[in-house]
């Protein structure tokens, strides 16, 4: 079995967000960055069918150069080997990162393609989505589970859906997105972290791929949320029942 | 609780690889298959494990206690520690940590002290009290690996290295403290390398768990008939279950007591009672009656570590302050009309407060840099590339020690002490973690040699016997780094190095003066005065150093002066230099005038 899984590059959440004079990005001289959470724990549960199904795991990024730093974590968290696709993220959208992905799907045949199911920067939650509908393979987005069942020609995936679990059987291969309940991703371990300088990541320019690279999605402006006002003191339930009513208008 | 970033990560790279540069000792061919590249995963690994799963743990670890229960396992009686522990213990051996720095050969990593010293900060800053199961059972393995032969390494390193044992390190004895030469307990020999125990011992940190498949306890104890005092110590392994044929058999050895204590309060510290059915046996590790010499070795590692704790654990506070400062609105500022009613200021806005962010923040930041250096030192000693460079690091690393563990022992108290007030009432209440830590951090003057006994080591073991050997070359590297400052073009630098070098000027007077004394007694009477003056002036020191490498940074037009981050490094070394070499010089002072009020001054007066 071979599985496919995204170690995006994203903004450390810890970091201090500054937007840009340009106003359309984040300012990135000043910031940590890690792999986007999703994608830890899609990277966590290709390791566990690693380990159970024997499997080869190949971590892929589409990102500049530091990017690699994202595959060596997921190589020393386990993965086999990595594959970069060097491209600034000003030039990438969500489309163009699916268009991308789906290039490398043709590349390697995996029988499983793994991501989060959205970045912790955009949010888009679009990419997994994209990717199923340009290959034209079943997509079960959202997993909070996964069993490989059928020696390996189904995947059945639980899914988070409002107010419960929908139960889904998707043929292999498909695209799985993971949801941050499905697992508790491993750290890194030092002896892993040695090894993985020894894995192999294959890169490619964007350019290589010869997709057709216009954006369909470009930012016009960022601003950050107004902060948060400070709140008052009420002396008794009345005036909190009062406050509700006339000036939250909630009541 | 809070998120709380624990440590600086700015600061932390700042020191590692522009003022310390460690990714120079990768040219040793013993971290060659190391870069920078490794050290920043396993740091981030490391950091992120601290945020993520130790920190949310460490106010429930401080609530709910060890206490005497049942072991699920066996169902039996015994000292069970927090439901949590077990898990995070786990999961920190499989990062790697517990073997980091050891050879591959014992199934470690090579990984240079220094960059585990800083990983241990992070894991400290996280949870103390699960890094401690993790820095015990590394010195107790250590020194199996040390001086075990290959039954002692199979047997007991190897499971202590994989994560399944935990170690600890069993000194103390209740009549036989900073004074190890009294200690009682007694080894009579049985059999090969095997020797029958007894004894008691106190405060054994990591003694008892209900979590690791065994416990080694790292034990000083006399063989009968050897000489009295330190050179009839020996050093045994004695684990809580022990080998018999393919099976493993209690040892008779209980921890029948766990002391009620103020911090630290998820690793239980117990009363060990050793051979009460006379059926405990130890195994000899190393040389009869070197035991003490043989723990000595270790004693730098430790007491690196312990800076590092008091360094994470006032960073914490700091952190902790700091962020509370910002968000807590009291008063209005100074300047503005009296009885205004415009809405009230973030505290960290008054000048005070200020002040005691700005002064935590030099503790933390010139304390972490003092014991990375000292880590460094030991790095080099160990592996570096001939005899003269590892005998002049090893003198090196010896003389500074004391410093870095007392500076982040003392000064990190401090801090805490700062980081409650910060938080004002709030800070005494429970309810705010500030208190806890200011009660972990009191314990790092106390173990691993009370700040009194490193005053001692210093002055007398260090500087007075060793001839002022070490003391010299010491101050010659310093003056080496003040000749780097006075060549820049930086007015700020040129008046550090100033400073530093009259003091520099001010040791030498007052050692001179010293010698010249009659009695051992007044010569020693002011050496925590001595440590507490040096301390304070090789902090001065890491100031000067740092400083040096923001104008490099700026130079090369990285991080810019514009960085608030260089910038506030750069505040803390003029804090430094105008509020707190002056105490230095007042207490070098001290030393030299020798004032005998408490010597003359009797017991019946006091
Ligand atoms: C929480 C905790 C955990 C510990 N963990 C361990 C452990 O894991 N293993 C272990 O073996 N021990 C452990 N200890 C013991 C610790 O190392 C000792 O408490 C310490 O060495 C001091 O010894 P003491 O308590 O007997 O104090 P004492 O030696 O009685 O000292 C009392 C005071 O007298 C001063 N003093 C003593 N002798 C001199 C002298 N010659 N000159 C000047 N001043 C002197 C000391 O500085 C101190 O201020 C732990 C202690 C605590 C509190």
């Amino acid at each position: 079995m071979k599985i496919l899984v995204t170690a995006k590059r994203v903004v450390d959440p810890d970091s201090k967000i500054q937007i840009a004079d340009t106003q359309t990005s984040i300012e990135l001289d000043d910031v940590d960055f890690r792999v986007n959470y999703f994608c830890e724990n899609a990277i966590e549960a290709a390791l566990e069918l690693q380990d159970e199904h024997d499997a080869e795991v190949v971590v892929c990024s589409i990102g500049n150069e530091d990017a690699i730093q994202t595959i060596r974590t997921g190589l020393a968290m386990g993965g086999d080997r990595g594959i970069l696709v060097e491209a600034e993220d000003e030039v990438l959208d969500g489309d163009l990162v699916a268009r991308t992905l789906a290039k490398l799907y043709e590349q390697e045949k995996p029988d499983i393609f793994l991501l989060g199911k959205q970045a912790i920067d955009g949010d888009s939650n679009q990419v997994g989505q994209l990717l199923a509908e340009y290959l034209s393979l079943p997509q079960a987005c959202f997993a909070s589970n996964i069993d490989i069942i059928e020696d390996g020609a189904v995947a059945r995936v639980e899914r988070e859906v409002d107010g419960g679990i929908e139960t889904i059987d998707v043929d292999l291969p498909c695209i799985i997105t993971a949801d941050l309940r499905l697992n508790e991703p491993r750290y890194a371990s030092l002896p892993g972290i040695m090894k993985a300088k020894r894995k192999k990541i294959e890169e490619f320019e964007l350019d290589d791929l010869e997709l057709d690279t216009t954006l369909k999605v470009v930012t016009r402006s960022m601003e950050l949320p107004a902060g948060r006002q400070a709140g008052v003191m009420v002396s008794d339930v009345d005036e909190l029942v009062n406050k509700l009513k006339s000036e939250a208008k909630v009541l | 609780m809070n998120s709380n970033v624990l440590l600086s990560e700015r600061d932390m790279q700042f020191l590692l690889y522009d003022v310390h540069a460690v990714d120079e000792l990768t040219a040793f061919d013993y971290f060659s298959d190391h870069d920078r590249e490794t050290f920043e995963q396993f740091l981030s690994a490391c950091k992120r494990f601290a945020r993520e799963r130790m920190w949310p743990s460490y106010k429930q670890m401080d609530k709910e206690v060890p206490s005497f229960g049942e072991d699920a396992r066996s169902g039996q009686r015994a000292i069970c520690v927090h439901p949590r522990m077990g898990e995070l213990y786990s999961q920190l051996a499989n990062l790697g940590v517990l073997a980091a720095s050891r050879p591959y050969d014992v199934g470690g990593s090579q990984l240079p002290i220094t960059v585990s010293t800083a990983a241990m900060t992070w894991l400290m800053a996280g949870n103390l009290s699960a890094a401690g199961f993790a820095f015990l059972t590394t010195g107790a393995a250590h020194l199996v690996e040390a001086f075990g032969d290959t039954w002692l390494r199979t047997h007991f390193m190897k499971p202590m290295y994989a994560g399944r044992f935990t170690g600890t390190m069993a000194l103390t004895e209740p009549h036989a403290g900073s004074s190890l030469a009294d200690i009682r307990t007694s080894a009579t020999h049985d059999s090969g390398g095997r020797y029958r125990i007894r004894g008691s011992k106190i405060f054994i940190s990591g003694g008892a768990n209900n979590f690791s498949d065994n416990i080694v306890h790292l034990t000083l104890a006399r063989i009968e008939d050897s000489p009295a005092g330190t050179r009839g110590v020996s050093l045994f392994a004695v684990p809580k279950l022990r080998p018999e044929g393919d099976q493993w058999v209690p040892n008779d050895v209980q921890a029948s007591q766990l002391i009620e204590k103020i911090g630290w309060k998820g690793l239980p510290s117990v009363v060990l009672d050793y051979g009460s059915e006379d059926d405990c046996i130890g195994w000899l590790v190393g040389r009869p009656n070197d035991g003490l010499s043989h723990m000595f070795q270790m004693m730098n590692e430790a007491r690196i570590l312990v800076g590092a704790n008091a360094v994470a654990t006032a960073s914490v506070g700091y952190q902790e302050s700091l962020e509370y400062a910002k968000s807590r609105p009291q008063g209005r500022l100074i300047d503005t009309e009296k009885g205004s009613t415009g809405p009230q200021v973030p505290i960290a806005q008054h000048p005070d407060v200020r002040r005691m962010l700005l002064r935590q923040k030099c503790i933390v930041t010139g304390g972490l840099s003092l014991v990375l250096e000292t880590a460094k030192y030991q790095d080099i000693a160990a592996h570096g590339s001939s005899l003269t460079v590892r005998e002049r690091a090893q003198i090196l690393a010896d003389f500074m020690t004391p410093l870095a563990k007392t500076f982040p022992a003392e000064w990190g108290y401090e801090a805490n002490t700062l980081a409650v007030q910060v938080h004002g009432g709030y800070g005494y209440s429970s309810e705010y973690v500030v208190e806890a830590l200011l009660r972990d951090q009191k314990l790092n003057s106390i173990h691993e040699g009370t700040t009194g006994l490193q005053g001692l080591d210093l002055l007398g073991r260090k500087i007075l016997r060793d001839r002022g050997h070490g003391l010299q070359l010491w101050l010659e590297t310093i003056l080496g780094d003040l000749a780097l400052a006075q060549a820049t073009e930086s007015p700020e630098l040129k008046e550090y190095a100033a400073v530093l070098r009259a003091f520099v000027s001010q040791v030498q007077v007052t050692l001179r003066n010293l010698s010249s004394r009659t009695s051992l007694s007044s010569m020693l009477s002011h050496s925590t005065d001595m440590l507490l003056a040096l301390c304070s002036f090789a902090v001065g020191w890491q100031w000067l150093k740092i400083v040096t490498q923001a104008e490099r940074a700026a130079d090369g037009g990285l991080q810019g002066t514009k960085c608030p981050h260089i910038r506030g490094l750069r505040h803390c070394a003029q804090y430094w230099f105008a509020t707190e070499i002056p105490v230095a010089v007042a207490q070098l002072t001290r030393v030299d005038v020798a004032d005998s009020s408490f010597l003359d001054c009797s017991l019946d007066s006091l």
